[in-house]
């Protein structure tokens, strides 16, 4: 029988004894200061978790904002950890803490490859950010009429955000949206920015790194600890667990919402359900693995929020502007002007969001640098 | 002369569909442009030359529209129409277009500075017609084929700049393959990027007009696409893409291959310190020198070096994160010192990117911290019982001073190591370290002196231990000479390690040494002076043969005890050797001398006095020299 399901009756683990899904709330006091930490670690973990399926809500999830909570609860839930570890290192260096210490911290190790890979598709987003500012001021209706040099302007930066926005397996199908995007005439318009040139400008990974590779590698043999390492543990297995499956999770989902290269998602990830964490965090990974399906969002470069709205209203306008005949009826310019206002709403809040955003990415990223050398060095 | 108004009624009837733009113009365009002229001049017949007649115009058209331009900001009556100067004005730049576009910018710089001037005039007219909000038709349909034309231009012109900028690498690339293959860096023309004055001068103009178009995006993306493109190809030109930047990969690369790729990092991160980016920032500030343009500029820069730089931290950050060594100590520091160099090369970006390279020397100081640290604990726990035979120079003591001297070729980094890791721990409140030594100035101010000097008495200790283990103390003397002496004459051959440790150490260490030597001589030699003594050879006024005798055995016997012994132990230091016998000479050669002078006659008589009499006050000295030579002494020797 699988040892998961034998966890309560095992050594020293009076903590998954109480493993109930929800309340813990009603057991008595346990009876040692370390079951009070360790216990006292699942239950934040778990409200963290819980936090966010609720600020989830409808719409909210996998927007820069939810993400940024994310990571948020990833440093605390780290932070924990990290005390957790210095208040038993006397443990850390015997079989299997040993063992399952160092293993946490290979997997932390790829997870920095992804934090560093994250950052070229930030700066891809930057650029389509750019080129929807450029529609933005050509199209600005303040000033009017619109003439027909600022709808080309418009027109071109569109054509290029929907290239760059592309997929990059969908690279062949490139040169069929410049054809059908000719409406404009001028020859001289075909000189597109996109036209692999964020794609060859990848700097932080090489050309053979994969994203799905890499999470793969990151889930690889994670399984519940056994209950003999859990004894032998005093119970420390649990957490390293936690945080491993905690590390897991938000790689994946940060993978899932930003571009980066060869991005995949097949990564097997479940959790029993007797962790307090489990179910929210399950509740999550179902909900973006759903999002992940949907038509719409199938085959695009990332399932940020603020990506689909941008190429929502891109493509709206791009059509606006294609059904548009000189000169404009005044009906036609308030279209303009309203299309203009939702781009400018998308717009401003990556403008605001996406640097701290990314700075939140270099924390994520040298915390986990920081665990690891304080480990290196304690073993000198 | 005609009046202009006169005309405009006849503009107001032409059709305005843009597409019928290029071929119903021209012809009335000549019309109204022979009219514009000056009053001297007759009326041109329409048979007249279209481009002479264009030509003539252009400036005489481009006044009119500064006139023009000025005539919309300070006029209250809302324009209603567009003057008959200014209405072929977006026709002809059109054609300046269609001109420029197969002939290129860069070429002739009139031409250029022309093109450039009209775009920007009709830049400017179209912003500020926008502005106006009107409703005119004639002036709208105007507006719509100038804005036309404008976005025309400046497309042309954004081409025309990534091309002036893409030129360069294929620029450098064909200096590559020129150059010899002697990889000779000092050679090599160390412009970068490479760009004739003229180029220089032509982007200045494009980026100019493209910023008052209203084109800032585009033009910003441009020049940072090409510039980043171009960077790239040149990091990849010195090997860069060949380093492994893979945080997991670094880990599993051996040392021994990981230190070449370090020192390929660090002569590619050191060049792009001194020359790319150097280049980078006088580029941009070139092509964006307008005071306006200042936020632009430092928006583009720091983008451009943000982006290009943090890779390298990459690395750095990966290396940092393998298992400590000692052996790694000199690379880490090599990294922090290039690292810092960067940090000066990027002063202008923004405080993030400074942070994130402090921080990556940050990881790298904890490193050197604690692989420094490590010798303290080898030293510590070097705690073999066996004793050096010989009592020469302990192995511990060479490696613990030459570590400590090569590192000292890195005191100054050390030093800032050091300082940042004690204002880290005081942080934490950690106790005080025991043994502060409040004399020495360089101990209060070198946060890398107090580790020196740890680390310096954690080796004393140590060796004091070691002393213990022999038996003999006078041995003993001998070992804390050898290793006190290898201490002292290391520290007085480097500079750096001298004046760290200070002079009042390091006279406490000659003093301790001269201590060793006067134990030794008087656990060695003591008694065998004292057999010579005067004292109880006589008795009752009378030389007592038979004590002696007895003298002469002894004395024979410690000596040649001492012979046997001593010659197999070694001194290492020549001139501390050389120093030790001839101290021994003196003590010992005239004491003998004398007691041999005053007594042998009292044997001389006797039979066997060789039995009694074994060495010649000459004799002595040759036996002294076999002394500390670390070879069994060949015995019975004597010299006749």
């Amino acid at each position: 029988m699988p040892a998961t399901d034998f966890q309560g009756s095992f050594g020293r683990s009076l903590l998954t004894l109480r493993r109930d899904q929800v309340d813990s709330s009603h057991h008595h006091q346990p009876s040692t200061t370390m079951e009070v930490e360790l216990d006292s670690f699942q239950r934040q973990v778990a409200e963290k978790f819980i936090d966010l399926n609720a600020s989830a809500g409808e719409n909210n999830l996998l927007s820069l904002d939810w993400i940024s909570k994310l990571l948020d609860s990833f440093l605390c839930c780290q932070e924990e950890f990290r005390a957790i570890i210095f208040n038993h290192r006397s443990q850390i260096s015997t079989p299997p803490m040993d063992r399952l210490l160092s293993d946490y911290f290979e997997r932390s190790i790829k997870a920095l490859d992804v934090c560093n890979a994250i950052r070229d598709g930030i700066e891809q987003i930057r650029q389509w950010q750019k080129l929807s500012d450029i529609v933005i001021s050509a199209l600005d209706s303040s000033h009017r009429p619109v003439g027909e040099g600022q709808l080309r302007r418009a027109k071109k930066a569109l054509i290029d955000l929907a290239i760059g926005m592309l997929d990059e397996k969908d690279h062949s199908s490139t040169t069929n949206l410049s054809h059908r995007n000719r409406s404009f005439g001028r020859v001289k318009d075909n000189h597109h920015r996109s036209f692999g040139h964020f794609r060859s400008l990848s700097w932080s990974v090489s050309r053979s790194w994969s994203a799905s590779k890499q999470l793969q590698a990151l889930a690889n043999n994670l399984t519940n600890p056994k209950p003999n390492d859990v004894a032998a543990s005093n119970g420390l297995a649990v957490p390293v667990y936690t945080m491993t499956s905690v590390l897991l999770f938000v790689m994946w989902v940060l993978v899932a919402a930003i571009p980066c290269q060869d991005r995949g998602l097949q990564v097997n990830f479940f959790v029993p359900r007797h962790y307090q964490w489990a179910v929210p965090v399950m509740s999550l990974h179902d909900k973006i693995v759903e999002e992940s399906k949907r038509r719409d969002r199938k085959n695009c470069c990332g399932l940020l929020k603020e990506i689909g709205r941008i190429e929502k209203s891109s493509r709206v306008m791009n059509e606006l502007i294609d059904s548009i005949q000189f000169p404009l009826s005044e009906e036609r310019e308030s279209e303009v002007k309203q299309r203009v206002e939702e781009l400018v709403e998308v717009h401003e809040g990556l403008k605001n969001g996406l640097d701290p955003f990314e700075r939140k990415v270099r924390e994520v990223f040298h915390r986990i640098v920081r665990s690891r050398t304080e480990s290196l060095d304690s073993l000198c | 002369m005609e009046k202009p108004g006169d005309h405009a009624t006849e503009s107001e009837t032409l059709p305005h569909k843009s597409n019928d733009l290029e071929n119903t113009n021209h012809s009335h365009e000549s019309e109204h442009q022979s009219h514009n002229n000056d009053s001297t001049e007759k009326a041109t017949p329409e048979s007249e030359s279209e481009s002479e007649s264009s030509q003539l115009s252009l400036t005489q058209v481009m006044e009119a529209v500064d006139d023009f331009i000025q005539s919309l900001s300070s006029s209250t009556d809302p324009l209603q129409e567009i003057p008959p100067a200014v209405e072929p004005f977006p026709e002809t730049v059109d054609s300046l277009v269609s001109k420029m576009e197969s002939s290129g910018l860069g070429r002739d710089e009139t031409e250029d500075s022309a093109f450039i001037d009209a775009v920007n005039r009709i830049s400017i007219s179209v912003m500020r017609l926008r502005e106006l909000n009107l409703d005119s038709t004639p002036v709208s349909s105007w507006l719509n084929r100038a804005s036309s034309v404008q976005h025309h231009a400046v497309s042309l012109l954004d081409e025309e700049f990534r091309h002036l900028l893409d030129r360069s690498i294929e620029n450098n690339n064909k200096k590559k393959n020129d150059h010899d293959e002697s990889d000779n860096n000092d050679e090599r023309e160390d412009a970068f990027p490479d760009f004739p004055p003229e180029s220089i001068a032509t982007l200045k103009k494009i980026a100019g007009a493209m910023i008052s178009a209203g084109y800032e995006t585009e033009c910003c993306m441009s020049y940072e696409t090409s510039r980043r493109h171009a960077f790239k190809e040149e990091l990849s030109g010195m090997g860069y893409e060949g380093i492994v930047n893979n945080v997991e990969d670094v880990q599993r690369i051996p040392w021994e291959s990981l230190q070449g790729e370090i020192a390929s990092w660090i002569s590619i991160v050191r060049r792009c310190s001194s020359v790319l980016l150097p280049g980078e920032i006088s580029l941009c500030n070139a092509v964006l020198p307008e005071q306006d343009h200042a936020k632009i500029r430092k928006r583009l820069l720091t983008g451009f070096l943000s982006t290009v730089t943090i890779r390298f931290l990459d690395f750095s950050g990966a290396v940092v994160l393998t298992k400590r060594s000692s052996e790694k100590l000199f690379k880490f520091l090599d990294m922090y010192e290039t690292l810092r160099e960067l940090a000066l090369a990027v002063e202008q970006s923004d405080s993030d990117l400074i942070h994130e390279i402090k921080l990556a020397q940050t990881r790298l100081g904890e490193a050197a911290v604690t692989i420094f640290g490590e010798l303290e604990n080898s030293i510590k726990t070097d705690i073999g019982r066996t004793p050096v035979p010989s009592g020469a120079v302990h192995p511990l003591t060479r490696y613990t001073m030459n570590y400590l001297k090569y590192a000292c070729e890195y005191k100054d980094t050390l030093d800032q190591v050091f300082q940042h890791y004690e204002k880290a721990e005081s942080d934490q409140t950690e106790p005080e370290p025991e043994n502060q030594r409040e004399d020495d100035e360089e101990y209060k101010t070198s946060a890398f002196a107090r580790q020196m000097i740890r680390v310096m008495e954690l080796l004393d200790a140590n060796l004091e231990i070691k002393s213990a283990l022999y038996r003999d103390p006078s041995l003993r003397s001998i070992f804390l000479m050898n290793n006190g002496r290898y201490i002292l004459q290391k520290i007085k051959g480097s500079t750096e390690i001298r004046d760290l440790m200070g002079q009042a150490w390091t006279r406490k260490r000659s003093t301790e040494l001269r201590q060793y030597h006067k134990s030794y001589q008087r656990e060695t030699w003591g008694k065998v002076l004292q057999c010579m003594n005067q004292e109880g050879l006589q008795v009752n006024g009378k030389v007592s043969k038979t004590a002696l005798k007895e003298r002469f055995k002894i004395f024979n016997n410690m000596f040649d005890e001492i012979h046997k012994t001593q010659s197999t132990w070694i001194v290492n230091d020549e001139q501390m050797q050389s120093e030790l016998r001839v101290s021994i000479a003196a003590l010992v050669i005239p004491a003998y001398r004398s007691f041999f002078g005053r007594y042998k006659q009292h044997i001389d008589s006797g039979r066997h006095t060789d039995k009694y009499v074994k060495y010649q006050p000459e004799d002595i000295e040759s036996v002294i020299d076999d002394l500390f030579d670390g070879n069994p002494a060949s015995m019975g020797r004597k010299r006749t």
